[in-house]
């Protein structure tokens, strides 16, 4: 570790950055975010000083961690917490680096500023024709998002980096002060000691000197096998408010004068509002407010369930240009014209754009010249899907001399803020973005209608804030959908018996176009691929295995608000590819487990995963019956977010009733930094994806959605739901994703165990026997 | 309209119209947030206090029918230091996102206040509320080390 000093700052921030960007610890480091990028994020992190609490004495490090006497270390955390543990698990990166007392650490919510900008999140998602847009939207805001699975990879890098060169700058400071090398000193739970003298101090007394610094040129980062806390799983910091009643989230926030706001939209999913009638022909008494939006309505007032209760009384006429009548039967006809290749008669639905979005061989020649008999072909299709988070949709807004505050549960507090900006009309720095916890993402809080709405009611409060609450129906009747996706996938057998070609062609929207263009229609100009389409398809980890394998996507448009659901397009092209790989193993006769294992056979770490649930669920044991009914168990595999996931399902069928009995899963994240939490992430994942399975459909008769609440878009229950194990797999590969990837195995694996029940195999979600 | 009842050990009057449900009194009119909002027809639980020691879901319980009742809500365990089966939820680390955990939890206590042991089954057929993380896991762990917990004399 090389010693800092006191050189001015600007002549050592070149080397420092090459210095410490590449020093890695066990694992590879800058897998996951480009080196470029890392090396220019952590120069800005040193250019940006978290602003610190002068009355608590706090010094600041740098953008990631400040520290104050008493050896508190506060992290900055630029990520959102919707229950998948980023605060924790950020602070544990720090923590690790500083040798920190865990209970001394204080995650909390990082300030806009470019430098915490997920980069990991744009490159993952972009593929190169789409970089351009991509590109554009993160470069105009500086995107501060969470999504993607991609938190701790992003923040793998620089977080380490920067406690490391805090480190360094404390023990600096020790170091002079008892006239020892710096070299000799240790850290254990925040206090520095020199082992052959015997002095001790905690690193707190140091902070304010060090905090002055010039940082050093190099850091070295700790090794693997000098983790203490990475690897185990510290109490999460956020458990005893959120067993107590104390979190906050968007919905809790009071302020002084605080007025509430009921919204309702008009009943088709997608159009404009054209006019307002007071069924008594005026507004009830206590609506202080009527505020009028593209395709919504809202009364303000001081109390939300008065508000709510008013809003009984009007009837909203919608209409115009974008509201285009579509209903589920109608598209069901139109997926399958799409499906079979023919573009006339779709309407209301455009000529779709057809993509090739892998290729290998001469898959569609193979399958056209394979005997009937020797083919498999199969159809399946999934429904629009709402995300249904626990707490329903709301912002708090005040604007007020020339300055807008926003309270938001949210997934990108970047886009709150220019949204804010734009709409008060006034300077991004003029904004503050207050993100408390979220109750419950799953891309739902990256949508920014109620942020808009909110905005909206805050202009016309005389500087009143405002919040604005939706009923769970409106949550229901208008979340930006999971699309509706059909696929065909057909395979044909080649003179050895075995899959000599492999089709897939799916039909289905660009849910990340529908996004950008409900973000700001200017910027979904022409039609990019979108890689989501058929992310698990294009790169199904059997492609390796067929000499001929093509996916094909034809893009339809639809009017219907879309946008990211957990796992995204995983949800779905997981659930088609490995029903069909079972679907094939049936028809070679084959053990579904056993075939999966023959075709990954150039695929060790798959291999690995899937032999890893096979032997923790005892593949070969058979179950336990049960009287009056069938008993089964499945099997699929699936990669997502750089995540490998194997799960094994076993259900009971008694009649019409599906009874899920076991999940094992098998993870493979590369390391596993927080194993109770990878474990806590799996099964919830897991649980998503069966409601899913078993519940979970969006319908909609002339663009109205049918659904309205829990009582008919339910959810997985704790009677429902099965009994989880997980096992974790460490194979030391670049760290992957966990939030979602234990989602897209779980609904094949389902399938696959309903079908070796009882012989029915179920092509379409919700599962119906 | 009046209200008079008793929230957290405290007498509260309430001026609410009479068929305001106790969740958005609690909410809005007794700064007592602990308790949320999440389907408004009681299917989902997150609005779960105790009326008279019993789990009751607020969001369609008008104030009229809580007048001279004890109503105990997060906020008010709490207060008395944790309960056992918060003991057990934060041991077990149940909460994710953490919307569901205040009405799971006024479920499960006043579950294991009447019945100190109960099955499995019982405790399927009791805690009907929903958790869109899917925390069903942890919570079954929780649930049992709750009930040892109360064995060991915890409140
Ligand atoms: S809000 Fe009362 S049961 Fe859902
Ligand atoms: S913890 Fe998120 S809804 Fe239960």
């Amino acid at each position: 570790m090389n010693a800092p000093s006191k050189k001015p700052k600007s002549s050592f921030r070149r080397k420092f950055l090459i210095g410490t960007a590449w020093v890695g610890g066990g694992l590879a480091v800058a897998a996951s975010v480009g080196g470029a990028l890392a090396w220019r994020r952590v120069s800005n992190a040193q250019k940006f000083m978290l602003p610190v609490d002068h009355a608590k004495g706090e010094s600041s490090f740098n953008a990631w961690l400040k520290i104050a006497p008493d050896s508190t270390v506060t992290v900055a955390v630029p990520r959102q917490d919707m229950g998948q543990g980023i605060y924790t698990m950020l602070a544990m990166l720090v923590a690790e680096e500083l040798d920190a007392d865990w209970t001394k650490v204080k995650p909390e919510q990082a300030p806009l500023n470019p430098v915490y900008g997920n980069m990991t999140a744009l490159v993952d998602g972009a593929p190169p024709a789409m970089k351009s847009m991509v590109g554009m939207v993160s470069k105009v805001l500086g995107l501060q998002a969470t999504g993607g699975s991609t938190s701790t990879r992003d923040g793998w890098m620089p977080m380490r980096v920067a406690a490391a060169s805090a480190r360094a700058m404390l023990l600096a400071v020790a170091a002079q002060k008892w006239s020892v090398p710096a070299s000799e000193l240790t850290i254990e739970k925040s206090i520095v000691m020199h082992k052959k003298t015997g002095k001790r101090a905690p690193f707190g007394e140091f902070a304010k000197e060090a905090a002055a610094l010039t940082p050093p040129a190099n850091v070295s980062l700790k090794s693997q096998s000098e983790w203490k806390l990475l690897g185990t799983s510290p109490p999460r910091t956020d458990v005893v408010e959120k067993s107590t009643g104390n979190a906050q989230f968007g919905i809790d926030v009071r302020l002084d004068g605080m007025l509430y706001a009921a919204v309702k939209h008009i009943d088709l999913v997608q159009g404009e509002l054209q006019a307002v009638r007071w069924k008594s022909g005026a507004a009830p008494k206590g609506v202080l407010h009527e505020v009028r939006g593209s395709d919504w309505f809202a009364v303000i007032g001081a109390s939300y369930w008065s508000m709510q209760q008013a809003l009984k009384d009007v009837e909203l006429v919608g209409g115009g240009a974008t509201a285009v009548m579509l209903s589920s039967s109608r598209l069901a006809e139109v997926y399958e014209r799409v499906l079979d290749g023919q573009d006339g008669d779709l309407s209301p639905i455009a000529k779709p754009l057809r993509r090739t979005f892998a290729e290998k061989g001469n898959t569609l020649r193979m399958i056209a010249g394979t005997d009937v008999a020797k083919r498999v072909e199969a159809k399946y299709s999934v429904p629009f899907l709402a995300h249904a988070t626990m707490e329903p949709m709301n912002c708090t807004a005040r604007i007020r001399d020339g300055k807008v505050d926003v309270w938001v549960g949210n997934q990108a507090p970047t886009i709150v803020q220019w949204l804010a900006a734009s709409a008060a009309n006034v300077s991004g720095d003029n904004v503050t973005v207050h993100t408390p916890y979220l109750g419950g993402g799953f891309g739902r809080r990256s949508d920014m209608e109620v942020v808009r709405q909110a905005l909206a009611c805050a202009k016309v409060t005389g500087g009143k804030p405002v919040q604005v609450i939706w009923s769970r129906e409106e949550d229901v009747k208008h979340d930006a959908y999971r699309p509706a996706v059909t696929c065909k996938m057909s395979a044909a057998f080649d003179e050895k018996g075995g899959v000599g070609a492999w089709y897939h062609a799916i039909v289905g929207p660009s849910v990340t176009k529908a996004f950008i263009k409900r973000l700001n229609p200017m910027l979904a100009g022409d039609d990019p691929p979108d890689k989501t389409n058929c992310e698990g398809a294009a790169e199904a980890p059997y492609r390796s295995a067929f000499a001929n394998f093509q996916v094909d996507h034809a893009q339809v448009d639809l009017p219907i608000p879309m946008g990211y659901w957990r796992s995204v397009g995983h949800s779905f092209n997981a659930f088609f590819v490995e029903s069909f790989v079972d679907e094939i193993a049936n028809a070679l006769n084959k053990d579904p487990y056993l075939f999966r294992l023959e075709l990954l056979k150039d695929e060790p770490r798959f291999a690995k995963v899937l032999n890893a649930a096979a032997s923790a669920a005892k593949w070969n044991t058979p179950l336990s019956p049960i009287a009056g009914g069938k008993v089964g168990r499945g099997i699929a595999v699936a990669e997502s977010f750089k995540s490998i996931v194997a799960q094994v399902v076993d259900v009971e069928v008694i009649g019409k009733q599906i009874k899920l009995r076991r999940v094992v899963s098998a993870v493979d994240c590369g390391f596993a930094l927080d194993p109770e939490n990878v474990k806590a992430q799996i099964s919830s994942a897991a649980i998503f994806g069966l409601t899913a399975a078993l519940k979970g459909k969006i319908t909609l008769k002339e663009s109205q959605v049918e659904q309205n609440n829990f009582n008919d878009y339910g959810l997985l229950s704790l009677a429902e739901a099965p009994e989880f194990e997980t096992v974790i797999v460490n194979s030391g590969d670049a760290l992957g994703g966990i939030g979602e990837v234990g989602l897209p195995p779980v609904a094949p694996a389902l399938a696959n165990a309903i079908f070796a029940a009882t012989r029915k195999r179920l092509r379409e979600m919700p599962f119906v026997m | 309209m009046a209200i008079s009842l008793t929230v957290n050990g405290s007498p509260l009057t309430l001026n609410v119209p009479g068929e305001k449900p106790l969740l958005w009194a609690l909410r809005e009119d007794a700064n007592l947030v602990g308790t949320k909002f999440g389907c408004g027809i009681a299917m989902c639980g997150a609005c779960t206090v105790h009326v008279n020691g019993e789990a009751t879901r607020t969001c369609v319980l008008p104030c009229s029918a809580v007048a001279g009742k004890e109503v105990t809500t997060i906020e008010g365990i709490t207060a008395k230091g944790l309960n056992a089966v918060q003991q057990a939820w934060i041991e077990m680390q149940v909460p994710q996102c953490g919307y569901c955990q205040s009405g799971f939890i006024m479920a499960v206590t006043a579950l294991l206040d009447k019945n100190a042991n109960p099955s499995d089954a019982e405790v399927e057929a009791a805690i009907t509320n929903l958790c869109r993380c899917g925390t069903y896991p942890a919570m079954r762990k929780a649930i049992r080390r709750a009930i040892e917990l109360m064995k060991g004399g915890a409140k």
